[in-house]
């Protein structure tokens, strides 16, 4: 850096000896025309102009030119910042919040939307939208010409045992290309070779690095050796990578599908799984989605029987990228959007602070360019002190961020797709880099702009208050009103989400989730092949339970409400024609202990409860509400009768009951399924696969929620059979509240931008009054000497203030009306243009507004004349 | 103010990249500093063309960056020191370029003004 200082005061000496030459010279002329010393002096430095701007302009010529205005600019600006220091604070610290908000959220849109797969080639992989059981998918694999072909089913529970005590752990089935189709090599082992998916060759499992190391010690010897899993023993082949969690970090194992064409049932009516895919070399994806439409149009007939024209009739290919992350992209792009106006807000807060002071500094600026800066420089230098503001709030903003984002991570729900391949990285520092540079023009170019006009005269004759004024006011008013406008339309978000979220919350969910404690009872699927043994079991888990200290009544369920499982079954029912070409309904079907309605506090609208000898007696059911109302519509469903597909009994409906939500407090059952209804726990309730269910859900009443009966539930389990996993032991409200964790962190979000933007646009007007009122704290003393009321001074200020505020508050509003849309997704129980909400905010922002325009008013009518007179 | 304004008017403003062209044939008599140089165009135009310090020296320190004029410190005629600058061999090339430009330039601009003269001729 010296040489440049070095050459620099060489060249400005220079500059200006040989300046000095040219006035001699001239001045040399005027007094050889005659006239006296002074006045050719000062005739020649007339001719010649603005000194220092020549000098300037003269200097720009030599090159480095920038760099070395830019280390001035820099020194000049730390220095000024130093001078001011709360100044300073309050813009870096306003655009730290916008900076590091945006940072947070950009990390997840980055992590969770952008950042491409950890597979190779990702552009390749694709998922093929729609379900197909096991039986589409084999012909999917030989038939499709443009991609390899996989498929995979997440959630498959399966119970580890014989290591210790016995865990239910969760798996993914996969067919045997899966793994050579993502590109992944297992870490030690291998992975599945082509066609040991077919029975027979499919007892194997590959761990992961999780598993591994938590249960086999990450003892490689495991290699080779099998384990019993579900009942069924495996060869443990290979151990996958730390990094690798395909489909999800649920996943502990990964087990072939069992692609069995001669167990019809499950081949074709078992679990629908989305195909994924790698592109051949040379296909591309529309390639790919030609080719699924004309299999899609022919598959149909591979079924064993007919299926309807509607079944995946929107199938088509997508970027595997994009189709596992389609459920959260609607909320992240809501979340950035909000987090912008943010960043706006804190923007034009700066602005506006940054304007005023210029107005202060009008003086200073003038001076500097009667001393001969020019106007590029000026605004140069004045963007250069923008900027270190911006890099400064920049580097904070990063440090709130890195703290932001693992609050953001505990805040989102566990289930949130590639949660953990969120972190910052280079393409959030780029993208944090940028934005502050952005803000810094932002924030920076319209104040540098509008100082560097030059209006020198008037500003160095007025002492500071010339015509430019009057136009910085109109500035910092229009932000003024943009930032209240932003803050609204934040403050409408929040107060939308914030009553879908009520009204979510306060949903009936038909049953009393107070005092409950559930836990899942687990045994293999084979255990209750034997119904009576099974069955005997469960009765003794009931009266086990029952005596613990604390323990009310027992009862138990195949399917809790809300626990996020359901179990589908097909009816007959009674007097109800299906339609043509449709198939017999589908319902939800929940198997009881007679004691679950009590334990759930579920009340009955008509009939009665199930009792101990309707276990063992004639075949009964109960249904709820609205599927008495659709099948037997002003009828009384009591003593009707439904029957469980190929049963050979009817069952008699005994009781109804009010609606349960049993998948999610938003609604009660989805179009496609046709009721819902409960029957006894014995032999005869079996589910689609014609079998009894083995995993069963314990609901205990007790006096408080409490967690000793967690560990003797456990105990008492443990002691009947030794190899029967207990797990998901939780209060019911727990279940309840973890239904709604999606829309609560959606909410609690958009709640504190929307408070962020409060402070910041009320901090906004706030400032722009106060300024208003400092500079006409002349004005105001002459009418108050003159005879003005001060409540006249009051209501002129704050009539003021309500101008911008207003003005604001109805920009907001029509902005709101027009963008809430985007919202209507992601609200339960309230419209997008919900009146009421709009109204509150509109009256809520004006409030506060008022109340921040209230302080300078005020100080406006304390005005003492004499000292407003005398002022300057 | 009103003499001040007449000047002005009559003053013809410079082409841009004409001053550089004037400046090189300034100093084609030999070496001259700043001043002169200002000096010799107003006399040489017949007071028509004011050079403006806020343009000569800048358009000086431009060239001399060229490397088509160089300076040197010396002793003015009146016994002042002063910086003097003179063509170099480059800047002899370039006044030789700059010259065909201009007669082109003012040709074009004369076949433009009087359109017919070259039609009339035989």
């Amino acid at each position: 850096m010296k040489f440049l200082w070095w050459g620099r005061a060489q060249r400005d000496q220079e500059l200006d000896e040989e300046v000095r030459s040219h006035l001699e010279m001239a001045a040399r002329e005027y007094k050889e025309r005659g006239r006296d010393n002074r006045d050719a002096e000062r005739a020649a430095r007339r001719e010649f102009g603005n000194m220092g701007l020549v000098k300037e302009v003269a200097r720009d010529v030599w090159s480095r030119r920038w760099l070395e205005d830019f280390v001035e600019d820099a020194r000049y600006g730390l220095r000024r910042m130093r001078k001011s220091p709360g100044f300073t604070a309050i813009v870096v610290l306003t655009l730290a919040l916008g900076i590091g908000a945006n940072t947070a959220i950009f990390s997840l849109v980055n992590g969770i939307l952008l950042s491409s797969l950890p597979y190779s080639n990702p552009e390749q992989l694709v998922s093929v939208t729609g379900a197909y059981p096991k039986g589409a998918i084999v012909a999917m694999r030989e038939q499709m010409r443009t991609m390899e072909v996989g498929a995979y089913v997440e959630g498959q529970e399966l119970n580890l045992t014989g290591f210790g005590e016995p865990v239910r752990l969760t798996g993914t089935s996969v067919s045997a290309e899966l793994f050579s189709i993502l590109g992944a090599r297992p870490d030690v082992g291998r992975v599945f070779y082509p066609g040991e998916d077919i029975p027979g060759q499919d007892s194997l499992v590959i761990l992961s690095h999780a598993l591994w190391e938590q249960r086999f010690g990450a003892d490689a010897s495991i290699l080779g050796r099998s384990i019993e899993l579900g009942g069924v023993s495996r060869q443990v082949i290979g151990v996958m990578p730390a990094g690798f969690r395909f489909p999800s970090v649920k996943t502990q194992l990964w087990i072939p599908l069992h692609n069995d064409p001669r167990n019809t049932a499950s081949f074709w009516a078992g679990d629908f799984m989305p195909g994924i895919g790698r592109l051949r070399p040379g296909s591309t994806i529309e390639q790919a989605r030609t080719e699924i439409r004309m299999f899609q149009s022919h598959v149909g007939a591979l079924f064993p029987w007919p299926m309807p024209a509607s079944w995946n009739a929107n199938a088509t290919v997508v970027l595997l990228q994009n189709g596992m992350v389609a459920d959260v992209r609607a909320r992240l792009l809501i979340l950035l959007g909000a987090v912008a106006l943010v960043l706006l807000i804190a923007c034009s807060n700066v602005a506006n602070l940054t304007l005023s002071r210029a107005a202060t500094r009008e003086k200073e600026i003038s001076i500097r360019s009667a001393l001969g800066a020019g106007r590029q420089r000026i605004t140069q230098q004045l963007l250069t002190e923008s900027m270190l503001q911006a890099l400064l709030g920049g580097l904070l903003g990063l440090a709130f961020a890195k703290e932001g984002l693992a609050l953001l991570k505990s805040v989102l729900p566990a289930d949130t797709p590639r949660l953990d391949d969120v972190h910052i990285d280079w393409r959030v520092l780029v993208f944090t880099g940028g934005l502050a540079i952005l803000t810094g023009v932002i924030f920076g170019l319209a104040p540098a702009l509008h100082s560097a006009r030059p209006a020198l005269a008037e500003a160095l004759n007025s002492g500071g208050r010339g015509t430019a004024a009057s136009l910085s006011q109109r500035l910092r008013s229009s932000l003024a009103i943009a930032q209240v406008a932003f803050a609204v339309l934040l403050v409408i978000a929040a107060g939308l989400m914030i009553r879908s979220f009520w009204a979510i919350s306060h949903v009936n969910p038909g049953f009393r989730p107070e005092h409950i404690l559930t836990a899942r009872i687990t045994p293999n699927e084979s255990f209750c092949d034997d119904a009576i043994r099974c069955l005997a079991f469960y009765r003794s888990v009931q009266h086990q339970v029952q005596t613990l200290p604390g323990a009310g009544e027992v009862a138990l369920i195949n399917t809790l409400p809300l626990g996020g499982r359901v179990s589908k079954r097909s009816l007959n029912v009674e007097g109800y024609d299906v339609p043509a070409g449709e198939d017999v309904p589908l319902f939800w079907l929940n198997v009881v202990t007679p004691e679950y309605f009590r334990v759930m506090g579920i009340p009955f609208l008509a009939g009665r409860s199930f009792t101990d000898s309707d276990v063992s007696g004639a075949p009964v059911a109960i249904v709820t509400d609205e599927t008495a109302h659709r099948f037997w519509p002003n009828q009384n469903a009591v003593g009707k009768h439904i029957r469980l597909l190929d049963d050979k009994d009817w069952r008699t409906i005994v009781g109804i009951i009010p609606d349960v939500r049993a998948y999610d407090l938003q609604r009660n059952t989805p179009e496609w399924i046709g009721g819902t209804a409960y029957v006894p726990y014995n032999s005869t309730a079996t589910l689609e696969d014609r079998r009894i269910p083995a995993e069963m859900t314990i609901a205990i009443r007790t006096g408080s929620d409490d967690s000793q009966i967690a560990t003797m539930v456990r105990n008492s389990v443990a002691a009947l059979n030794q190899e029967v996993p207990v797990s998901e032991v939780k209060t019911m409200r727990a279940v309840v509240s973890e239904a709604v964790s999606t829309p609560a962190s959606t909410t609690v979000l958009m709640a504190v931008f929307a408070a962020l933007a409060l402070v910041l646009g009320t901090i906004g007007i706030y400032g722009v009054l106060s300024f208003l009122v400092a500079n006409r704290t002349r004005e105001i003393g002459i009418r108050l000497a003159l005879g003005a009321q001060r409540g006249e001074v009051l209501r002129s200020v704050m009539g003021e203030g309500a101008k911008l505020s207003l003005a604001g508050i109805a920009l907001g509003m029509a902005g709101a009306f027009a963008v809430m849309r985007v919202l209507s997704g992601e609200l339960y129980g309230v419209s997008a243009t919900d009146p009421l909400t709009f109204c509150g905010v509109a009256i809520l922002v004006a409030v506060v507004a008022l109340t921040a325009c209230y302080v300078p008013a005020r100080r406006a009518m304390r005005v003492d004349p004499m000292v407003a007179l005398r002022y300057e | 103010m009103a003499e001040k304004r007449e000047r002005y008017q009559n003053r013809i403003e410079l082409l841009q990249g004409t001053l550089d062209l004037l400046i090189l044939q300034t100093l084609q008599w030999g070496p001259q500093h700043g001043y002169g140089i200002s000096v010799a165009i107003r006399n040489r135009s017949g007071d028509l063309l004011q050079v403006d310090t806020g343009s000569l020296y800048p358009a000086l320190h431009r060239l001399d960056k060229q490397k088509w004029i160089k300076a040197e410190w010396r002793i003015s005629e009146n016994n002042q020191r002063a910086k003097f600058y003179q063509l170099t061999t480059a800047g002899k090339k370039q006044l030789t370029r700059e010259r065909s430009k201009w007669s082109q330039l003012s040709d074009a601009i004369a076949g433009v003004l009087n359109p017919f003269e070259g039609e009339t001729k035989p």
